[in-house]
């Protein structure tokens, strides 16, 4: 029965009330932070403050078994939780830890998950992603990085690309080709690997957004045979396209992160909108700025449903619009295209000094200039392209 | 009680019911006869109006005691998204949702018992003259005044006026009034347009008016809304046949040797049909719950209207673009979509009309 509200229960409205004020008391003055477009220490230190601080009340493996450091929560609460972090602009949990999370709930043993899930749970240990290639990104299936078992061990060469937050991860969840015979999405594995064994050289990559990203070397890095998560070669079914991709939730989507993102800023262009002027003439009253307003309002709120949508389609285990395949490759698409459109649109309104990044002619801060820049990383996970792609071949079978 | 977007079990019957009957009924030579704007052709479909009347459709919104059940507005959804999808020439939005909606809303017991039985049973057709926000070019003006109960004044765009019997005629001191189509002194004059939609300027020279309740803004307003939703799950419906003509077109027509929709300039066009019609649809779903759940609903209703005005803009042109000549023939049926997007897309207000709804409405 179609509901857009989470919390139709007096338990419910509690939990909301309950997370809010945690966010009012931790983050009183907010915190506009994000993982991959940060590189300042004293920053990173905050913002991973205030997640430690939700990892003691549990609430970072709020859905998990107890027997792994959650709290058994409902996806509900999971949704209630994240929404409300959403709406009050609070910093994005580093995602690829949670990825890492989801894929060994599903399909580590339980070692693998004693061992791995406190640190991320607990907010003390970040994980880097390593599955981009240099001469595999959107085709990610094309991957040439080997992992050759020896003995015990399983010995890894290759190379990875664009790894965010890397380097400030101690391990690094890596995708490999374990099957040398194999080829394309056949054969391919998933590792844990400890970013100080021998053999792991790493070089800073800036990005233009203020973040950093790495290049990581692999040369005969050799890790303990249960660093392997599942069951060899499978791992583009169990863990990426088993889980469409980079919605690696854990069952309980919350709402976009790309969405998370907007709705912070667009809140500060309206506070901008409301006080400023232009030509003599409150912003407020231009109606070319009101239609442009109102177009992000629109587009925005869009972005917004699609997390509903998202949560829907996985909890209730029936996808509104046909197959999962086909409702997560559609919003992907059109979100990111909107990210960049939507930093464009805050340009629009703000005029000439939004090309400012800093001082007191700096309009909000710089945040619309920084946005700006930052949106063009809308390609991580799979650029608006081959969602598209995707879309077309596999969701609405046009040939390939 | 959590998120769920899927329809209930009850509406997921009336989806069935819904697809089967137009499905069936309405063939594309149904929608030619009735929209190709030869003068004298009949309005609608009398035939399928009285089925649908068996069906218990015209009264659906209605109170028990005038055959309905009080359905919300998602339970009407899934009806609109195949009237929508078929294209079916038959005035459910406006005689059932505007101008039944504004008579159980605002009229007596006695009106209601008259007027919304005459609607449930498919005895009568109504019209809603409620004014249109347009750019004026030097004709006459189109306020509606009320002295007393005559009204005078001009309304542009009224669909279905030529076979209603009653209009709806909203005075612009926000008085509402229920007008005899045939009452000496009311004209109309036909406007043929793209969609070969009944469309009519009703001018009214001391017409007696029937009026219904006090101060009919509030009420006008939300029905409106509610309207704005279920066209907007129309222009949704459309845009899934739309989709799927493009889509069996880029998968059968060969050029260079291979099927089009090989071609990745081609699968993009495709896809932003897909776009746009999910995103309308997922906005309309929300106001419609939002309607039913008895949440503020204006903010979400502009917005389903916003974009189903810019979808049902933008995926007729996709689609064509995918389709080049073929489509460019009259004899093709996308031509029919393309030809009635465009009366969505101004009717109920046009989008700068809704975006502007929106900019007023606080966030």
């Amino acid at each position: 029965m179609v509901d857009f509200c989470a919390d139709d229960t007096p338990q419910l409205k509690a939990w909301r009330e309950e997370v809010r004020t945690f966010l009012q008391t931790e983050l009183p003055n907010g915190m506009h932070f994000d993982f991959d477009f940060e590189e300042d220490p004293d920053r990173w230190a905050e913002c991973m403050d205030f997640w430690q601080k939700v990892g003691r009340k549990g609430w970072i493996a709020l859905t998990w078994s107890p027997e792994y450091y959650g709290l058994g929560r409902s996806a509900a609460e999971h949704w209630i939780l994240q929404e409300e972090f959403a709406e009050y602009g609070a910093p994005v949990y580093p995602i690829i830890g949670m990825q890492v999370a989801a894929a060994l709930l599903r399909h580590g043993t339980h070692e693998q998950r004693r061992r791995h899930l406190k640190g991320i749970a607990e907010a003390t240990v970040l994980w880097g992603e390593g599955y981009t290639e240099p001469q595999a990104g959107s085709d990610l299936a094309s991957l040439t990085t080997r992992a050759t078992l020896d003995g015990d061990e399983w010995v890894i060469n290759g190379q990875k690309t664009f790894g965010t937050a890397a380097h400030m991860a101690p391990w690094m969840f890596v995708l490999a080709r374990s099957d040398p015979q194999s080829s394309r999405h056949k054969g391919i594995s998933a590792f844990l690997v400890p970013l100080d064994a021998p053999g792991v050289t790493m070089l800073p990559m800036h990005n233009i957004a203020n973040g950093r990203q790495n290049a990581t070397f692999f040369d005969d890095v050799r890790v303990p045979k249960d660093c392997l998560v599942g069951t060899p070669g499978n791992a583009w079914n169990q863990i990426w396209f088993g889980m469409g991709g980079d919605s690696l939730m854990n069952g309980a989507p919350g709402p976009d992160h790309w969405y998370a993102r907007m709705t912070r800023t667009l809140k500060l262009l309206r506070r901008f909108v409301a006080e400023g002027t232009r030509g003599g003439r409150p912003l407020s009253d231009d109606p070319i700025v009101r239609l442009q307003m109102a177009e992000l309002e629109v587009e925005v709120e869009t972005a917004r449903l699609c997390g509903f949508e998202m949560h829907s389609n996985v909890v209730t285990g029936s996808p509104r619009a046909g197959s999962h395949i086909y409702t997560i490759n559609l919003q992907q698409a059109y979100i990111k295209e909107l990210y960049t459109r939507f930093a464009q649109g805050c340009m629009d309104v703000m005029g000439p000094l939004a090309q400012v990044q800093h001082g007191p002619w700096a309009p909000m801060a710089g945040l619309i200039e920084q946005q700006y820049r930052a949106a063009f990383g809308n390609h991580a996970g799979g650029t608006s392209q081959l969602k598209r792609m995707t879309l077309a071949t596999r969701g609405l079978e046009l040939p390939r | 009680m959590t998120i769920d977007l899927n329809f209930s079990s009850d509406q997921e019957q009336i989806h069935r019911s819904a697809q089967q009957f137009f499905r069936a009924e309405v063939p594309p030579e149904l929608v030619r006869r009735y929209r190709s704007g030869r003068e004298g052709e009949e309005e609608f479909a009398r035939d399928l109006w009285k089925q649908m009347a068996e069906l218990g459709w015209l009264a659906m919104p209605f109170a028990e005691a005038h055959g309905g059940f009080d359905a919300g507005v998602v339970d009407m959804y899934p009806i609109f998204l195949e009237l929508g999808r078929s294209l079916a020439p038959v005035p459910l939005l406006e005689t059932v949702i505007l101008a039944g909606g504004l008579i159980a809303g605002l009229g007596s017991g006695a009106q209601k018992d008259r007027h919304l039985g005459a609607i449930a049973r498919g005895e009568a057709i109504y019209a809603a003259a409620l004014g249109e926000d347009i750019a004026s070019h030097g004709i006459a003006p189109t306020s509606i005044t009320a002295r007393g109960n005559s009204l005078s004044g001009t309304v542009p765009l009224v669909s279905y006026a030529g076979s209603a019997d009653f209009l709806l005629v909203l005075a612009d001191d926000q008085s509402l009034f229920l007008v005899d189509r045939t009452a000496p002194g009311l004209t109309l004059e036909a406007q043929p347009n793209i969609a070969g939609m009944p469309l009519y300027a009703v001018t009214l020279a001391d017409v007696p008016g029937e009026q219904l309740g006090g101060n009919a803004q509030a009420v006008v307003e939300a029905v409106v809304a509610k309207a704005t939703v279920l066209q907007a799950a129309m222009v949704t419906g459309a845009g899934s046949r739309i989709l799927e003509l493009s889509t069996d077109y880029a998968k059968t027509r060969t050029q260079f040797g291979q099927q089009i929709g090989k071609h990745q300039a081609v699968q993009y066009r495709v896809t932003d049909v897909a776009i746009d019609a999910h995103n309308t649809g997922l906005l309309a779903l929300h106001a419609a719950w939002a309607i039913d759940a008895g949440r503020p609903f204006l903010r979400a209703a502009a917005m389903a209207k916003a974009a189903s005005s810019r979808a049902a803009a933008r995926m007729p042109e996709a689609g064509h673009e995918v389709h080049a000549g073929i489509a460019f023939m009259i004899d093709y049926d996308l031509q029919l979509y393309t030809r009635h997007c465009k009366h969505w897309e101004f009717s109920l207000g046009d989008r700068r009309t809704s975006l502007e709804q929106v900019a007023a409405l606080p966030a």
